[in-house]
């Protein structure tokens, strides 16, 4: 593989964007990988656009990396996605849940989107892209929270890069005990998404 | 937050910390007894960390009501023998630098360490604060790690040099090493006789005396002069690669450098120098280490702390080398640095160009495809009540939104800046709104001056500006916002609460019995969610003399929701809906969104306040019945 990889998630605050980043980097330092975070935050507790990136490789460095760098982007939500898309480098795979969260501003500056609008702009953007219908499979998994876990599934199917054992590891040390199950079955039901898909 | 149990991981394992985590693991490594410090982020985690273990571990891991405090506790600790910190963000500093300063001068008997986290960027500070400063100012040294590993190590270090030294040691983080998670091995775990006493020396610990303090004075001089080389053992200064070019560089600029340097195939032609030990700068080890440089890149965050510093090392010691920096234009002096800058200042060099170089180009797509997205307040945030009550009640007594100031304060509340709420005129620092509205008042503002402060910064800092208000006779209206909680750091405790996140029982001291003990004109508890009620206290009193307090009483949304399930959601009736926004240009919840041309509660998030269905001129939002999870 190469030296390092980079992954940006988009989200919006409250979406678990930061837990997923701290669940891919955990299962990474478990796979025996340097690894790296940051993430841009702003000052609300929820609803706030956010940006995290995770580094992993032999030996990572700086924990941010630029525009045109990002390897993977894991968005689940699409206008944030729409907001980091200059961040794809030129093999970047955009994974993206099919989520739409109009901001307040949009409601009340601009007319309505519809989610198969932005699903195109993304698309039309970058070839590359993955609509995920994350939302559905969290709720069979048992929970819309673990929408978060979804996305690592098809991130993980498609990079091949963490072992399961490490995921389930990662996800049973970060996330609350009320949340595990649904969290591991959305993983599965993102990562067997994926392997259908392909 | 929930335990990270690898803080606890036997030394050797190579394990995922945060840099604040690690911080907390070097804590435990270095036997610190006394950890205190006020939420700030990015600086909270530390002690949120530490929390949850820190009662089996034999540590005091607790939050204090400021940072002074914070400060003179493990001053305090300190001298009576035990290796103590207090951890706080920037502008925390600024509140406790009054303890600093004079800390310097008696010294310490165990160690003593002071963490001040910077934000430049700035993400989550109210100003772009270089902290480093405040190590020459109370001229004391100052190290900083550029990642969690150092993060964990440095702070064992910082309590070693403050011991040796005899003097308090501050250990400086950025944003980018507090928040980055990263693999990290622990180490050893000492344990080390402390033990508890205290010996009167008034020389050392009364500054009332001022041939005491001439000779402290020139006692702390001596023992800063002794940091580089008692340090030095320490390895926190390091060199690599060899040439004529040097990039001198601290803190998370270091990963910038090396990320950049190897990316260019430049490592074999740039000596790089990095610095941990900030002030005083290591004299001995620059000399040496830059005696082949030619040119001088130095790439650090925030101000040219280190530029200065070495060019007038460089200017004592009679040696012509050419400094590049922020003073030369080829790094920025505001903003968080990032590869890109650090790639093209060191291009400008080795080209012999003049800065600044030409960015790349982003990618940018209209602001009608991505909108921005201000943070607001959350779904049934009390505080939304309380603005939305003041909002109507100025206008049912007709005074103009634009003639009446609202001073505010630091918290959650301060988002009700953003549309549609905009109410919050001024936010400055912690108990700045109270006094500021003094001060409107006293200038001969004629109209009605408001004060909104949160509970935790009420305590923090606005207990005193409100005795002067009081005193001084002062007509304002101030509303206390309390939560119950320390909402926007991430929910730390506050000096209300029973019982610390630690375990340790607590006694609530309320802040309407200090409110009532200092008599003001008027006091009211009222639970802003009883919005009429709030609406006809305040259009009441708010043009009446003297000061008028009113605590607005209700727990964070999130934490409600957190305690107990939410028992009701709210709808909108598609089929009644016509779609004019009201409900959203009202309140601005971010649970309700615009989809098609009708307005919809994304069910999930709705914490069924309520607030949304009084502006509905159609009634179109409804309760829904039955399940509502």
């Amino acid at each position: 593989m190469r030296k390092i990889v980079n992954i940006l998630i988009a989200s919006v605050g409250g979406q678990g964007g930061l837990t997923l980043s701290w669940v891919i980097a955990r299962a990474s330092v478990l796979d025996g990988f340097s690894v790296k975070t940051a993430e841009t935050l702003g000052m609300s507790q929820r609803y706030g656009s956010v940006m995290s990136y995770v580094r992993l490789g032999d030996s990572v460095k700086s924990p941010l990396f630029e525009p045109g760098e990002a390897d993977y982007i894991l968005g689940l939500e699409l206008v944030e996605t729409l907001r980091r898309i200059h961040y794809a480098s030129g093999s970047c795979v955009v994974i993206v849940a099919d989520e739409y969260r109009p901001s307040y501003t949009q409601s009340i500056k601009y007319p309505a989107l519809k989610t198969s609008d932005l699903v195109e702009k993304i698309k039309s953007l970058w070839g590359r892209t993955l609509i995920i219908s994350a939302r559905k499979l969290a709720e069979r998994a048992g929970s819309v929270r673990a929408l978060n876990m979804v996305i690592l599934g098809v991130f993980n199917a498609v990079s091949n890069l963490l072992s399961r054992e490490s995921i389930e590891r990662a996800i049973r040390e970060v996330l609350p005990e009320h949340a595990v199950s649904a969290s591991l079955r959305a993983y599965e039901l993102g990562f067997e998404y994926a392997q259908q898909a392909r | 937050m929930t335990l990270n149990s690898d803080i606890l991981a036997p030394p050797g394992t190579r394990v995922p910390l945060m840099g604040n985590e690690a911080i907390a693991r070097g804590l435990i490594e270095a036997d610190a007894r006394v950890v205190v410090g006020y939420p700030g982020t990015p600086s909270s985690e530390v002690i949120m960390a530490l929390q949850p273990v820190s009662r089996q571990l034999g540590i005091y891991a607790e939050w204090a009501v400021n940072e002074r405090v914070a400060l003179e506790i493990a001053l305090g600790a300190s001298i009576a023998g035990v290796r103590s910190i207090a951890t706080m963000k920037a502008p925390g500093l600024n509140v406790a630098s009054d303890p600093l300063l004079s800390s310097a001068y008696c010294g310490i008997d165990r160690g003593l360490v002071v963490l001040v986290a910077d934000d430049p960027g700035p993400h989550t500070t109210q100003t772009e604060q270089d902290s480093r400063w405040y190590a020459k100012l109370a001229k004391l040294p100052m190290i900083s790690p550029s990642n969690p590993q150092e993060a964990k190590d440095f702070t064992k270090v910082a309590f070693d040099i403050s011991e040796e030294l005899g003097i308090p040691v501050i250990l400086r983080t950025t944003t980018r090493v507090n928040h980055t998670v990263s693999d990290v091995v622990l180490g050893e775990v000492r344990r080390i006789q402390q033990d508890v006493k205290i010996v009167k020396n008034e020389v050392r610990f009364v500054r009332a005396g001022m041939a005491w303090n001439l000779e402290r004075h020139k006692w702390l001089n001596s023992r800063l002069r002794l940091a580089e080389e008692v340090s030095t053992k320490y390895s926190l200064n390091s060199s690599s690669g060899r040439g004529e070019i040097c990039v001198l560089t601290e803190g998370v600029a270091h990963e910038y450098v090396s990320e950049v340097l190897e990316e260019l195939r430049l490592e074999d032609r740039v000596k790089v120098i990095k610095l941990g030990l900030l002030y005083p700068a290591p004299r001995k080890f620059l000399l040496e280490n830059l005696a082949e440089c030619k040119t001088i890149l130095v790439v650090e965050e925030l101000d040219p702390f280190l530029e200065e510093q070495v060019k007038a090392i460089l200017h004592e010691e009679n040696v012509h080398v050419r400094v590049y920096g922020k003073l030369t234009g080829h790094l920025p002096l505001e903003g968080e640095l990032n590869k890109n800058q650090v790639r093209n200042a060191i291009e400008c060099i080795i080209r012999g160009l003049t800065p600044p170089l030409t960015t790349r180009s982003e990618h940018t797509l209209s602001p009608q495809d991505t909108p921005p997205r201000p943070p607001p307040l959350c779904p049934g945030c009390p505080h939304r009540f309380s603005f939305i009550a003041l909002k109507i009640a100025l206008s049912i007594r007709g005074y103009k939104l634009s003639e009446v100031p609202v001073f505010g304060d630091i918290g959650c509340y301060a988002l009700a800046v953003y549309p549609p709420i905009s109410m919050l005129w001024t936010e400055h620092s912690m108990g700045a709104s109270i006094s500021m509205a003094i001060g409107a008042k006293i200038a001969g503002y004629t109209k009605p001056v408001i004060a909104v402060i949160g509970d935790s910064t009420f305590y923090h800092a606005g207990i005193q500006p409100l005795i002067e208000a009081i005193n001084k006779n002062i007509d304002i209206l101030v509303l206390i916002l309390d939560n119950d909680v320390v909402a926007m750091t991430g929910h730390q405790s506050t000096p209300a609460w029973s019982l610390s996140e630690s375990g340790r029982p607590l006694r609530p001291v309320s802040i309407e019995s200090i409110v009532k003990s200092i008599s003001p004109d008027f006091l009211a508890t009222i639970d802003p969610y009883n919005l009429d009620e709030m609406i006809s206290i305040i259009s009441e009193i708010v043009d009446r003399p003297g000061v008028k307090v009113i605590i607005a009483k209700h727990p964070c949304a999130l934490l409600e929701r957190r305690a107990r399930k939410v028992e009701k959601k709210f709808y909108v009736d598609a089929s009644v809906c016509r779609g004019c926004k009201a409900c959203i240009t009202a309140t601005g919840c971010p649970a309700i969104v615009m989809e098609g041309n009708l307005a919809r509660i994304i069910l999930e998030d709705c914490n069924g306040c309520g607030l949304c269905t009084r502006f509905c001129p159609y009634r179109a939002i409804k309760l829904l019945q039955g399940d509502s999870t």
